[in-house]
Parts: C-alpha cells; sequence; structure tokens
C-alpha cells in the first residue's frame, strides 16, 4: 500500500516537473517573442518617424516653389479667380429631354435651334461665342 | 525517550569523568533532552528561513518579468528624445529621427587590422590612421562614427567583427531647414534646446523628464504652433527678394492674427538653417521682430490717433494746424509731405503729419500719453514663449518734447511685435492680446484679454487705415477684393548720435480686410536703398508698401480670406455703420 502511493507519488512529481519545465520554456519563449515585436515595433516607428521627415523635407514650400517654377507654367492665383458655389449662375435648362435616343435629330428638328445656328455662322467672328440660350421656348 | 518527570540531577551511579564531561559540554543542571529539541526546532527555522527567501525571490523574478530586457531598450538611445514641433496645419517643422551610430569596444577586438580593412572597405570615408589609433588605444569605449546609413550599418553587421557595435541615437531634424528658423529654434549636439520654441520645450519640463532619463519615447504629444508654414514661406520669399530689390540690410515681416494674438508668420531675413545653427551666431542674423528694438517711425502715429481719439477730447471733425513748422525749444518739427495748411484728423493721419500728431498728443499731455502707452505694452518688456526678448528703450525724463517726438515715432524703441500687439488691439475692436506662438482659439484669448479703448475707436481706426490705402501714403498696398487698411513708416535711423536722411528704416503695416480685421501685416526694410524704379525715394511708401502689397496678394488665398470686389469706400463702410450705431 505505501510503496504503491511512493509510486504514484513520484509519478506525480516527475509529470509537475515536465508540466512546470513546458510552461517555463514556453513563457521564455513568448518573452523572446514580446520582446522582439517590441523591438520590431520601435524599428517601425523609427522608420515612419524617418520616412515622414523625408516627406516633409520634400514637401517644403521652398523646394515645391522651385520645381514649379522650373517645370509648370502656373501663376499664383489672382484674387479674382475664386468666387463663392453659391454665386454660380443657375444652369440653363436643357434644349433635349434627358433620356432621347438622338439627340442631334431632336435639336435638328427644332427650326429656333437651326436660325441660330445660322445666326452663328454668318454672323462675323465675335470674341465670344454666344452660349444658345432656348429663348424662343418661353 | 526520557520523560519529562526525569530528576534535574543525574543519578550518582554516574562515573565521576564522565559527570565532568557532561558538566563542560551541557552545563550544570541541563536537561539534554530539551536541549536538543530546542536545537532542533533552530535549526528547522533556519532552513525555513533560507528556502522563504529563495522562494521570495521566486516570485519577486515571476512578479516583475524581463526586466533587463526593459533596461536594454532603454539604454540604447543616448541623446534624448524631444516631441515633434507641428505648424498650424499639422505639417513637421521639427522631428527626431533615429541615427545608428558605430562604436568600438577596443579590449575585444582580436585582429586590429583585419578590422580596420573591413571597415575601410564598407566606409571608404573612414580615416585609416585615426581608426587604427582609436581601436589600439586601452579604453573601453570609442566612437568611431557617429550617424551612419542604415546601409551601412547593415554592410558592417554583416562583417561579424567582435567588439564593433552599434547605438542608435536621436537627432533633430528641420525639414523646412532656414523657413521658420527663429521661432522654432534649434538643440545643440546633446538634443537639448538652445533657442527659440525648442528652448521653451526645455524650459517648460522636458529638461527634467530627460534629467530623468524618461523622455526616451518618441511617442510624446507634439506641439503644435500658431505658425503657417505656407505663409512662412510666401512671406519669406517675396521679404528675400525685396531685401534684393532694395539692397536693404536687412528685412523683416511678420503676419498676425489681432483676434487670437497667434502669429502666423515671422520671417527676419537674414535668417539662418536650423539644421545648421553655427549661422545662427551670426550678429546681423537676429530676429529684428523680437530681439531687436527699433523707433518704429510713422507706424507709431496709429497709436497717438487711437489714442486722441478715444481721450473722447478729439473727435475725427477736429483739425489741427500744420501750417508752419512746430517751433519746440530750439527744436523744430517738420513734415515729410508738407500741406502748410489746417489739416482735419483723417487728413494728419492720411498725409502723415509730424506736427498734427505732434500737437494731439500736446493737448492731451505728457502723463496722458505716458499712461496711455503703457497701457499699451509699449513701456515693458514683452514676453512670449521665445526666451528671446529685448526691453523697450524708454526716455528716462519723460519731457514734453519726449512726447512730442513719440507721437510720430522717434524716441521710443519697441520691439516690432509689440508694436503690433498694440495695433492689433486698435483694430479688432479694442482687447490687448498678448501675441503667441503657439495655436489658440478666440475664447482662450479673449480670456486673458484686456480692454484697452473703446470698440468705436477702434471702428474710427480701422476707417483711418482703409482711408490711407484709398488716398493715402499707401495706395500702392491696394490688393482688390482684400479691403487692406494700412499705415507707412519711414523712421531716421540714429547714426553716431544724429538722425540720418539717408539711413531709414521703412515699415508698412497693413490690417485687412480693414471692416473686420482677420490679419495684422508687418513689413518692415532696414537701409533700403533708393533704386531707379522708386524715383530717387526710399521711403515707405516706395518700397515697402508694393512688398506689402505683394505679401497681402500671395498670402491672403493662403490664409482662406473671401475676396469681395462690391465693398463701398471707407466713408460709406465703416464710417457709416459707426453713424448708425449713434
Amino acid at each position: 500500500m505505501m510503496r504503491l502511493l511512493n509510486i504514484c507519488v513520484i509519478a506525480a512529481l516527475v509529470a509537475a516537473a515536465v508540466y512546470v519545465y513546458r510552461i517555463k520554456f514556453e513563457s521564455t519563449r513568448q518573452a523572446e517573442r514580446v520582446s522582439k515585436l517590441r523591438m520590431e515595433i520601435r524599428r517601425e516607428h523609427d522608420m515612419i518617424a524617418a520616412l515622414r521627415a523625408e516627406w516633409s523635407k520634400l514637401d517644403t514650400p521652398a523646394r515645391i516653389q522651385d520645381l514649379a517654377t522650373r517645370h509648370l507654367a502656373l501663376k499664383p492665383l489672382d484674387p479674382r479667380q475664386f468666387d463663392r458655389l453659391d454665386r454660380l449662375p443657375e444652369r440653363p435648362p436643357d434644349l433635349v429631354p434627358p433620356g432621347t435616343a438622338d439627340p442631334i435629330g431632336v435639336l435638328i428638328a427644332k427650326p429656333e435651334v437651326m436660325d441660330m445656328a445660322t445666326a452663328i455662322v454668318s454672323a462675323p467672328p465675335a470674341e465670344s461665342v454666344p452660349v444658345p440660350r432656348p429663348k424662343a421656348k418661353r | 525517550m526520557h520523560a519529562a518527570s526525569e530528576p534535574a540531577h543525574p543519578p550518582a551511579a554516574e562515573p565521576s569523568r564522565r559527570r565532568l564531561m557532561r558538566a563542560l559540554l551541557y552545563g550544570h543542571g541541563v536537561d539534554r533532552a530539551a536541549k536538543a529539541k530546542a536545537r532542533l526546532g533552530l535549526a528547522i527555522a533556519m532552513f525555513a528561513l533560507g528556502y522563504g527567501v529563495i522562494a521570495t525571490r521566486l516570485i519577486m523574478f515571476a512578479a516583475a518579468p524581463e526586466s533587463h530586457l526593459t533596461r536594454r531598450a532603454g539604454a540604447d538611445a543616448v541623446a534624448t528624445a524631444r516631441p515633434d514641433i507641428l505648424d498650424r496645419n499639422g505639417d513637421i517643422l521639427a522631428t527626431d529621427v533615429r541615427m545608428p551610430s558605430l562604436f568600438a569596444e577596443p579590449y575585444r577586438i582580436i585582429d586590429i587590422d583585419d578590422a580596420v580593412e573591413h571597415l575601410t572597405a564598407v566606409m571608404p570615408d573612414l580615416e585609416v590612421a585615426e581608426l587604427r589609433e582609436r581601436l589600439s588605444s586601452k579604453r573601453r569605449f570609442a566612437w568611431l562614427k557617429r550617424e551612419i546609413t542604415p546601409q551601412q550599418r547593415a554592410a558592417i553587421h554583416r562583417l561579424g567583427l567582435p567588439g564593433i557595435g552599434f547605438m542608435t541615437e536621436n537627432k533633430r531634424v528641420y525639414p523646412n531647414g532656414v523657413a521658420g528658423a527663429h521661432v522654432i529654434g534649434h538643440v545643440d549636439i546633446d538634443n537639448q534646446g538652445i533657442a527659440g520654441i525648442e528652448k521653451w520645450l526645455d524650459r517648460s519640463g522636458l529638461a527634467d523628464l530627460h534629467m530623468a532619463g524618461l523622455a526616451t519615447d518618441r511617442l510624446q504629444k507634439p506641439v503644435e504652433l500658431s505658425i503657417d508654414l505656407r505663409v512662412q514661406h510666401a512671406l519669406r520669399d517675396e521679404l528675400v527678394k525685396a531685401r534684393v530689390k532694395y539692397k536693404a540690410k536687412a528685412s523683416a515681416g511678420l503676419v498676425l492674427d489681432p483676434r487670437s494674438g497667434e502669429v502666423i508668420a515671422m520671417v527676419s531675413v537674414p535668417d539662418y538653417d536650423a539644421n545648421n545653427p553655427r549661422e545662427a551666431l551670426d550678429p546681423t542674423r537676429i530676429n529684428r521682430l523680437t530681439t531687436g528694438v527699433f523707433e518704429m517711425g510713422s507706424t507709431f502715429k496709429a497709436l497717438t490717433l487711437g489714442m486722441a481719439l478715444d481721450s473722447g477730447k478729439i473727435s475725427l471733425r477736429d483739425s489741427f494746424d500744420a501750417r508752419g513748422p512746430l517751433q519746440y525749444g530750439k527744436f523744430a518739427i517738420h513734415d515729410f509731405h508738407p500741406q502748410n495748411r489746417i489739416l482735419t484728423v483723417p487728413e494728419v493721419f492720411t498725409y502723415s503729419s509730424n506736427i498734427g500728431t505732434a500737437r494731439m498728443a500736446l493737448k492731451l499731455g505728457v502723463e496722458h500719453h505716458k499712461a496711455f502707452l503703457r497701457k499699451m505694452g509699449q513701456l515693458d518688456r514683452l514676453r512670449t514663449e521665445l526666451p528671446e526678448s529685448a526691453e523697450p528703450l524708454v526716455p528716462r525724463n519723460w519731457s514734453e518734447l519726449n512726447t512730442v517726438t513719440i507721437a510720430f515715432g522717434h524716441g521710443l524703441s519697441v520691439a516690432p511685435l509689440q508694436a503690433m500687439m498694440a495695433l492689433g488691439a486698435l483694430m479688432n475692436g479694442g482687447y490687448l492680446i498678448p501675441p503667441t506662438f503657439r495655436k489658440r482659439s478666440q475664447q482662450e484669448a479673449m480670456a486673458i484679454a484686456t480692454r484697452v479703448v473703446k470698440p468705436e475707436t477702434s471702428e474710427k481706426m480701422r476707417y483711418l487705415m482703409r482711408l490711407n490705402v484709398e488716398k493715402g501714403t499707401a495706395t500702392k498696398a491696394e490688393v482688390g477684393g482684400y479691403y487692406v487698411g494700412g499705415k507707412t513708416g519711414t523712421a531716421e535711423k540714429v547714426v553716431a548720435g544724429r538722425y540720418s536722411k539717408t539711413k531709414v528704416l521703412t515699415s508698412f503695416t497693413a490690417v485687412l480686410p480693414a471692416d473686420q480685421p482677420r490679419y495684422i501685416v508687418l513689413i518692415m526694410l532696414d537701409e533700403p536703398q533708393p533704386i531707379p524704379e522708386t524715383h530717387g525715394y526710399a521711403t515707405s511708401g516706395w518700397n515697402a508698401v508694393p512688398v506689402g502689397g505683394a505679401v497681402i496678394a500671395r498670402i491672403a488665398p493662403l490664409l482662406g480670406l473671401e475676396p469681395r470686389f462690391d465693398l463701398p469706400s471707407s466713408d460709406n463702410l465703416i464710417l457709416a455703420s459707426l453713424r448708425e450705431s449713434r
């Protein structure tokens, strides 16, 4: 009886030792992995910082201005070049109802459009092309 | 086992020799069994203590795992980390980059010749003789090269030389170089701030963190400045061009938000590259806007006018005698654009009449003048985040003559930023707001603002500023759509104790839009020269004003100001609203 108990205890001891060893081994491995990941994160952070620094260096207004004057025909903005969206004029009504199969055919069929076209062709070349307004519709 | 009832005295049958031995070993009258028991107890306690210590140590190790790993990571960064500095839109003005540095532990190197040969193969710019000397020294540690590239690091790592290692260091970089260098400042080799906002950062607690070794984390909260990088660049670009064009000694410019006190851009040319701080030691490269004090000239007349209108004793309808020079003792005050007639108050401003403003100040008296300037913060040192600041030069005995000259901007030297703070108060409805270089909301600004003039005075001043651009000395600054108001200033510089006629400091102060001010722009040119284009003049209207116009045309779209082209003249817009409110 006593012997059986002893054997059982020894077996349990060995099992516990093996189990503890495995836990220990696993935890060491995990700790190593954590520190490795941490190192990688740090390296990534450093890399991001370096790239951000490089980006802002390339993005410097002085450099962009230099490149723009050398390669582009753009000029600085004039105050007259922008306006508010709500001050945009109303869109003229469509000459042709949307979804027509043959829009040009419908246009030609309208007499007032043809009159306007001949007027434009026969008129002396103007500074700006007049916008066709569907006056006759009213 | 012996029973406890055993007699204390041993039986007499014991031989005398043995009794002696026992007495020597155990002493007289001691029970042997009880003693053995006590000793056993002591031994158990000792062992229990020993095992207890081991167990607690084990628990301690388990509870604080890998403490050795974290310590190694912390020791890696030699130079201390600093927070990023961003502009108001989040663009980077200063950041940290980690750079590997190469070091050697000479006592661990096995073959010096081999190491030298391999290292110079990877990095040809290493000095062979110096490298050999460093490697053969007896020291335990020697830097071989600071700041190497990651490619070089990888190549050296692959050589697998014993006793050669890398250490990463934080290096401060300023991607924009010259733009904003005077504001941002710079750091020394150990990453400690020594100028500008960098120094302010150290003063406000970062240095203590560095001392405690806690500031190694790069995830510190970035510092947001009020500077707008694009405006800063545009202003600098125009000022550099202006300095060349008018052959000026220096040029400086400032963009200030009068509603929040934020400095949007501040440029003083010549400036320096923050990545090369040695340039900053050159005294001509100082920041003229905060570190220099100047007699602001006619720009100061705006303050005199503001004082006069705010006193209630002088109104826009009053007039002042400017028919001849103002005699004061042996001094005679002349006008630069003499009209030789009686001028109304708006005319005094638009013709920039020295005589008129001097008479105004005299009418109010010396004490009133002094008190007003003190209230406007012109007599005390202005302190901002920037550690560099200058004390205004105030006359020690303030006589009536001082009041006469200070009325038109001579005899009192202030930092230009200081003067702009006062002008901001005259424009924004009467609140004096200390300028700042950090982002600040209007609410925060109003919490620290003090009311210095009445709102009507501010309205009248805006009318005068606008009038001056419509038909005064600053007509060249008119930029369509932005309703610019402005005041010119040409101050003669003191050379060898006398005012020089040829060496002048011209300035132009603009407010835009004049009916609801959003920005104040200051342009200063130090000793501009007459050029053919200016017909031999070197006054403000011919150089600082056109520069101001160019700057405004360029920065207004960047600042998101909406152009308005259908605004009536200042008489009908600002003055009319003033009459209505009465």
